[in-house]
């Protein structure tokens, strides 16, 4: 039994943010494990210590201005449940929100919750395309697949980096860095979205999951021969091979 | 005339004979290459105009509402130039003119009447100066190419406040529409009364639950899909205006879609020769602009009666006895009325998607996780396979499993023409095909070297353009 939460989906939703939820869903469904998804609505209550999985997807600027300051109120609690090891996945627009700040060019700074070491700020072109980047997981690496759209470049701090880019920009277009990772906090720029094609990664945050709520984190393996063809041919649109 | 017009003209035609070669429909390269030898082409063709120049422009129902209008317009003695197929850029705007001109400059029509493309709205206006304009809804489309669904509508919004004179027809039900009733002199509003539809579902694609006056959450009476429907905001007032043209007890009569229109206290009962609910309000966009042209109803109605679809708005063919239907998507909102369709005939379907990333589709596939496909796991023991065909055949694919289909079913087929191939033999009884746009024009290739038009549903001498 699994408690996935979906953070603000009627403002949060750019780029078919709810594939990643699905795809969560659909993976442990057909595992047999039982998967409630909670909508948490703006002014909702809610203790993110008992969820298992967290979701946080993109919007629009003004969408985000209106969860910002919502979301402040939950700052305290999302933060305990994170360093008690929430396995949360945050994208785009979610992924900043969790740093120290957002600079838009010549305007005020927007504060961020602040949890974790990164900022961000606006860029003079918007980083538009597909991307490909390698990331470890298990100590495996894992080459996964996704498309970004974004004029914030993030620089990290003392955090770890989702992975490298193969192909395309990823946090700043400088770097070489894309997404972000703390305990069991992934944040990426992809959507696509990013879960469906690229299912060992899915399968990760699920093992996390399991694991942090005391069930047994073995997964049984499933048919991914499709998954794994689409995750193949939207690198081979990039030039990159699988792995 | 000014010698740079003619020459512009002359190199414009010649680059259209050169691409005709190719054999490539809704080119705008003879558009692309006039305006670069003369940037006024556009404006200086389109003030020949005895009537004027009508613009449609919105997100979905653009080519349908204008292809309906046109032929209002010429089956009612007018001689109009139109932009078909979706060539709806400046080039392929400028490219419709173009067509009709001799070499020695000569152009002779009543009305211009085009589909432009949202981001190319304000360039396109600036040229043309136009006499009315219809805005038939918003909704996320395409969002690597225009950004947010924001900065569209405050595009068009500008656009239509540096044009106090034109006329506008705008859709009462869309709230990010309706809003513009203040930028003109007298907008003409259209709408769906309340209705009970033949498969109600629960779509989940909301594009804008904010009033876009004043920024509160809008309240809701009845949604006809999206965020179209009887909204209020409880903190401004902003409401659905009351529309001057609207269709009551919109309903589906066989493989037809019917209504009653009420335009002021009279009504007239109109059945379209397609499908889809959304066809009703390209009919109800037309029809409003029609009044407002001054046009008689009596006319009106039989010319939407009779309309035939344009390549990919639930095209119909026949193969063998198999009815088959070939549309296009593009974003989540259209694409679950589309699926829609699958609820209403009866019987045993097969489906065919190809989906393209290339630039005209959007390079960004994500919106396909958007589309309600949730709604295929009920309805997939009436359809024995899907076929994913297209650049991105196996993300769709992924997509369909995600949904809930049987992976059995899913065959994934990146080359067109097996695809094709595949879904004309499949055992249902109908057949639909879903295309994004660079995939359309080769599919209605294939379908064409192997099927027939249906017949009953074209009408000889229904040409598109004054000779
Ligand atoms: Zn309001």
């Amino acid at each position: 039994m699994l408690v996935a939460g979906h953070l603000y989906p009627d403002l949060l939703n750019l780029y078919g943010d709810r594939g990643n939820l699905i795809a969560f869903a659909r993976r442990c469904a057909w595992r047999g494990i039982p998967v409630t998804v909670r909508e948490i609505l703006l002014g909702d209550p809610v203790d993110f210590r008992e969820l298992d999985f967290l979701f946080i997807g993109g919007g629009s600027d003004r969408e985000q201005g209106i969860l910002a300051e919502d979301l402040r109120r939950h700052r305290d609690n999302l933060r305990e449940a994170i360093e008690g090891g929430l396995v949360v996945l945050a994208i785009c627009g979610g992924y900043q929100i969790l740093g120290h700040h957002y600079q838009p060019a010549g305007e005020q700074v927007i504060p961020g919750l602040g949890l974790l070491d990164f900022y961000t700020q606006a860029g003079s072109k918007r980083l538009i395309g597909n991307c490909a980047v390698e990331v470890e997981l298990d100590g495996r690496p894992v080459r996964v697949a996704g498309f970004e759209n974004h004029s914030g470049q993030t620089f990290l701090g003392r955090v770890e980096p989702l992975g490298r880019v193969l192909a395309g920009y990823g946090n700043n277009g400088v770097d070489g860095l894309e997404g972000a990772r703390y305990k069991n906090v992934f944040c990426s720029y992809l959507h696509g979205p990013l879960l469906p094609k690229n299912p060992r990664m899915t399968d990760h945050l699920i093992s996390l999951a399991l694991g942090r709520s005391g069930q047994d984190p073995t997964l049984t393996p499933l048919d991914d021969r499709l998954e794994e063809r689409a995750g193949a041919a939207a690198l081979a649109r990039l030039g990159v091979s699988g792995t | 005339m000014a010698a740079k017009l003619l020459f512009a003209i002359s190199c414009g035609k010649a680059a259209g004979r050169g691409s005709r070669m190719l054999g490539r429909p809704g080119s705008s390269l003879p558009g692309k290459v006039a305006l670069k030898v003369y940037p006024w082409t556009l404006r200086d063709l389109a003030a020949r105009a005895q009537q004027g120049t009508i613009l449609v422009t919105g997100t979905n129902g653009k080519t349908t509402t204008n292809n309906m209008l046109a032929r209002i317009l010429q089956q009612a003695g007018a001689r109009v130039i139109c932009n078909r197929e979706g060539a709806n850029l400046i080039t392929g705007v400028t490219t419709a003119f173009l067509r009709e001109t001799t070499l020695f400059g000569q152009i002779e029509f009543d009305w211009a009447v085009l589909e432009v493309d949202e981001a190319s709205f304000p360039g396109v206006a600036a040229q043309v100066d136009p006499r009315l304009v219809v805005v038939t809804n918003f909704f996320r489309d395409q969002l690597d190419r225009y950004g947010e669904l924001d900065r569209t509508v405050a595009v068009i919004r500008d656009a239509l406040g540096r044009l106090p004179r034109a006329q506008l027809v705008l859709n009462a039900d869309d709230p990010l529409v309706a809003q513009f009733g203040e930028l003109g002199p007298s907008a003409v509003y259209y709408g769906l009364a309340p209705h009970a539809r033949v498969v109600e579902r629960r779509f989940r694609v909301r594009e804008a639950r904010f009033c876009p006056l004043c920024g509160a959450t809008l309240n809701y009476a009845f949604y006809h899909y999206s965020q179209l429907g009887l909204f209020r905001c409880p903190n401004c007032g902003f409401r659905r205006p009351a529309p001057e043209v609207e269709g009551l007890q919109a309903r589906y009569q066989g493989e037809r879609v019917a209504c009653t229109i009420r335009f002021g206290e009279k009504e007239f009962p109109l059945e379209l020769p397609t499908q889809g609910f959304y066809n009703l309000y390209n009919a109800l966009a037309a029809f409003a602009a029609g009044m407002t042209l001054g046009l008689e109803p009596g006319q009106v109605v039989p010319s939407l009666e009779t309309y035939e679809p344009a390549t990919g708005r639930l095209q119909r063919f026949r193969y063998r006895d198999k009815p088959v239907y070939l549309n296009l998507v593009k974003n989540p909102a259209g694409f679950n009325e589309a699926l829609n369709l699958l609820y209403t005939n009866e019987g045993a379907k097969n489906v065919f998607i190809a989906v393209n990333d290339n630039v005209a589709d959007g390079r960004d596939i994500s919106w396909l996780w958007d589309v309600d496909f949730e709604m295929l796991e009920t309805l997939q023991g009436e359809i024995p396979g899907f076929v994913c065909s297209g650049l991105r055949a196996e993300e769709m694919g992924v997509r369909l499993k995600y949904a809930g289909v049987e992976p059995d079913k899913i065959v994934v087929e990146p080359n067109l023409k097996a695809a094709v191939s595949h879904t004309l033999e499949g055992a249902g009884r109908t057949a639909y095909f879903f295309a994004t746009y660079t995939a359309l024009w080769p599919v209605e290739r294939i379908l064409r070297s192997q099927v027939a038009p249906d017949r009953r549903y074209t009408n000889a001498g229904g040409g598109p353009s004054l000779s």
